[in-house]
């Protein structure tokens, strides 16, 4: 062998023992997870609660929907195996065969004829029924078809029947949902100790051969990230899922018993301002405080670096994201011009008022009280309890400006909406928004949402500021967890102790 | 006697009286709507407004103030929001947490803090007096969820001999419950037991400057008998009544360390509680933990007078 072909086949061993994949990790079914949550569901309905607290436990992990969306925020058939419609007005559902509920019966087409019929029925005060008041009415065909006709063609309707209110569960445990929660997720409930803790086990009639892996998951509320952070390292919790703040990331990062994963979420952190109020109601104003924000030092302080700027309320995880970040770059140049033009050359007087609740809603609105001043707006920083956000600003609009965060994906029907507490009514975007609705068309429908979006940026309604990240820490050996968080849920059916 | 307790108990349900009627107006005044907080920023007002009826929040104060105290007359607090279960219910599981964390608070303070004041004053104005007082002194100074995080760093995080926090209940046995609840009972006595060791040093001091123990060390008596027999129980009368104080502040105190530690206990029941706007616990706990410390005062009251019968016929 001469010497080039010598050096040429190392070369390619080399190549090919790069890419060529390492042992695989052996999924050793068994064990269990004790994972953090900052905050106990209030009640664990589905059905009768928005609380995201509650998807975070109850969603894919013991309720599951017709429809999913997968890890990277893509529509699955779940528990419909497949569907088709010829007019996209008349849905007919296949559903999965032999799914049994946790109470031992078996899962057929009249359960999700009751599921729908009881959202739609105002009686229930199901939380999202705005998402099923175009069904007009749903029929039975056999045990495993059912047919569900919609009034009009709505785009939206397969993504809302995958949506957490949307979970299938048996009609006689729809009383006692609230405390007891029953579906065909891969975990049965198993006990709720109030305060506490909230334990699932395995569900052995699983019917996703293989899954879950583990035989038991403990949800443990503690509110306190101090105290989250020593309970992780005492070995007292084995998962931070929403509590891991991300000034301790640098420092379980660096420690080998540990491991942290960062990804997306659809909680878009954003500076909402009052558009009925003066000056907000003045899109150059609008636009002049978009402009004197720096999103970047905002991130830097805020959370130490760790999150993605926005320029839209169409986060990265949607699939017709496209990247306005700094669609309005920062210039306070131009914001003190803007101001001068719309008749306040000196700036003016506001108030901003925070939830201490969401610790960055306080240290993002620090840093953006110093930004603003330099453009000569004087913002009083006003921190307010959640209770009386919910009240006063977003029941009543009552505010100048406000910073939150908004966790649900698929929410520019918020900015359609003129009584939304931005009170932001642009005939403009309502049009485009509600043409995208019946929109099925895939290439038509992006072209839509790229229309939004440049809408958003050109009438600045609010100034989006960041994605918050998504932060997790586990011990090192937890495997399986998502990177990304497409819903406010967690999927832990597939997450196992690489042993 | 008996007409003094008479009277002190005519006063604790006149407090109590005021206490439901305070508790009741103040958690219905502060802004926020619970049927709002329940549909966080998802829900339609229409929503809200059926949940607010159904609640039975749309009717008049009086009348659902006279509903609701005269159902918690026959021990019925009504039903949580939040959790679907009763209020008494819960209020009694988390008087398993909060009622011996309380107690063992209160067993360290006592134990570590009256023999720190005998000694103090024993040796008033001596090295071992300063290095006591500048101890209770630190005690006073360090806030009390400090305190906790600060045990758990050393106990759970560096050597890893107890757990940093939760309680699993009494079910798996006394000992490992007990375990859990000892770094917050350290916590939570730490600012008690210093106030504590003050009270008991001056009034040592006091007492030891009273005639009678003169005349005791003039008879030629010993020091520590001249200290047990004759001024430890005039000295203990200040004492019992500060450790009745404490007791309650214990109990208010013990919501932070309940925090820090992630405890199911009162305290944490009553702010998340709070939070939730869960009127019904809110009320339940609050007319609860008075009723408990209203009776503890009058328990000291009437200690008080079985000590010195000088306070009966004032």
């Amino acid at each position: 062998m001469s010497r080039a072909l010598r050096i040429a086949a190392v070369i390619v061993a080399l190549v090919v023992g790069l890419v060529a994949p390492g042992p695989a990790q052996v999924q050793v079914a068994g064990g269990s997870l004790i994972v953090q949550a900052p905050a106990e569901p209030p009640g664990l309905d589905l059905t009768a609660s928005p609380a995201s607290a509650i998807a975070a436990v109850v969603h894919y992990n013991i309720q599951e929907c017709l429809v999913r969306i997968d890890k990277s925020g893509k529509l699955l058939p779940w528990l419909a195996e497949r569907w088709y419609s010829t007019d996209n007005l008349n849905y007919t559902f296949f559903l999965k065969k032999g799914v049994k509920f946790h109470n031992g019966r078996e899962f057929k087409a009249p359960d999700v004829k009751f599921v729908l019929e009881r959202a739609l029925n105002p009686e229930t005060k199901h939380p999202h029924r705005k998402h099923y008041e175009d069904i007009a009415a749903i029929h039975v065909g056999d045990d495993y078809t059912v047919t569900v006709s919609l009034k009009r063609v709505n785009a939206s309707f397969l993504l809302n029947l995958a949506r957490q209110g949307s979970v299938i569960y048996p009609r006689e445990a729809a009383d006692t949902l609230k405390s007891h929660p029953v579906g065909t997720g891969p975990f049965v409930f198993s006990d709720w100790v109030r305060g506490d803790r909230i334990v699932l086990a395995k569900n052995k009639d699983y019917h996703v051969k293989g899954l879950p892996y583990l035989d038991r998951i403990t949800f443990r509320f503690i509110p306190d990230p101090n105290s989250a952070l020593a309970a992780l390292k005492a070995g007292d919790v084995d998962v931070l899922a929403f509590g891991l703040g991300p000034e301790s990331v640098p420092e379980l990062k660096s420690d080998p018993r540990f491991a942290v994963i960062q990804g997306d979420t659809t909680n878009d952190v954003i500076l909402a301002l009052n558009n009925s109020r003066k000056p907000f109601d003045d899109v150059r104003v609008r636009r002049a405080i978009t402009h004197a924000i720096n999103k970047e030092e905002v991130i830097k302080g805020a959370m130490f670096g760790l999150g993605r700027p926005l320029g839209s309320n169409i986060d990265p995880l949607n699939p017709y994201h496209v990247d306005m970040a700094r669609a309005v770059p920062h210039d306070p140049e131009r914001a003190k011009k803007l101001l001068a033009e719309s008749g306040y050359p000196n700036g003016f007087e506001t108030v901003l008022k925070v939830p201490p609740q969401y610790y960055y809603t306080v240290r993002s609105g620090e840093v953006i009280v110093n930004q603003l001043t330099k453009v000569g707006i004087k913002v009083k920083l006003e921190q307010i309890e959640w209770g009386q956000w919910l009240a006063r600003i977003y029941r009543n609009a009552d505010y100048d400006m406000t910073i939150i965060g908004h966790a649900e994906s698929w929410d520019a029907g918020n900015y359609a909406n003129p009584g939304y507490y931005f009170r932001y009514n642009s005939s403009k975007f309502q049009k485009v928004y509600a043409e995208s609705e019946v929109t099925l068309d895939e290439k038509k429908r992006r072209e839509l949402y790229l229309q939004l979006q440049k809408i958003m940026v050109e009438e600045a309604p609010v100034v989006w500021l960041f994605v918050h990240p998504r932060l997790v820490a586990t011990k090192k050996g937890v495997q399986g967890i998502w990177k990304d968080l497409p819903t406010p849920s967690m999927d832990l059916s597939e997450v196992y102790w690489a042993r | 006697m008996r007409s003094f307790i008479v009277r002190r108990l005519f006063a604790l349900i006149v407090t109590l009286f005021f206490v439901s009627v305070l508790v009741f107006v103040v958690i219905r005044i502060i802004p926020g709507d619970p049927a709002l907080i329940i549909m966080g920023t998802e829900g339609s007002p229409e929503a809200a407004e059926r949940l607010r009826e159904a609640m039975g929040l749309n009717r008049p104060l009086p009348v659902q103030y006279l509903e609701w105290i005269g159902r918690a007359l026959r021990g019925d607090l009504g039903h949580s929001i939040q959790y679907d279960v009763p209020v008494a219910q819960l209020i009694l599981s988390r008087l398993a947490v909060t009622g011996p964390l309380t107690l063992l608070a209160a067993l360290f303070m006592v134990v570590a803090a009256i023999p720190l004041g005998i000694f103090a004053a024993t040796r008033h104005r001596r090295w071992g007096d300063y290095l006591a007082m500048t101890l209770s002194q630190v005690g006073i100074s360090i806030p009390s969820f400090w305190a906790g995080l600060l045990l758990i760093l050393l106990f759970s995080v560096k050597l890893g001999w107890l757990q940093a926090g939760g309680f699993d209940g009494w079910m798996h046995g006394v000992g490992p419950a007990l375990r859990s609840l000892m770094l917050p009972a350290v916590a939570l006595g730490l600012f008690q037991f210093a106030v504590l060791a003050r009270t008991t040093r001056s009034a040592i001091l006091e007492v030891l400057r009273e005639e009678y123990v003169k005349t005791a060390r003039a008879k030629g008596l010993a020091e520590p008998s001249v200290l047990v027999k004759h001024a430890l129980k005039n000295a203990l009368i200040p004492v019992v009544t500060v450790v009745g104080l404490q007791l309650g502040q214990l109990m208010a105190g013990s919501i932070i360390l309940e925090s820090v530690f992630y405890l199911p206990g009162l305290g944490r029941l009553a702010l998340g509680a709070i939070t939730a706007r869960d009127l019904p616990v809110v009320q339940g706990v609050v007319l609860f933990v008075a009723s408990v410390i209203v009776f503890i005062n009058v328990a000291v009251d009437v200690l008080y007078g079985v000590l010195d019968p000088r306070i009966r016929y004032e």
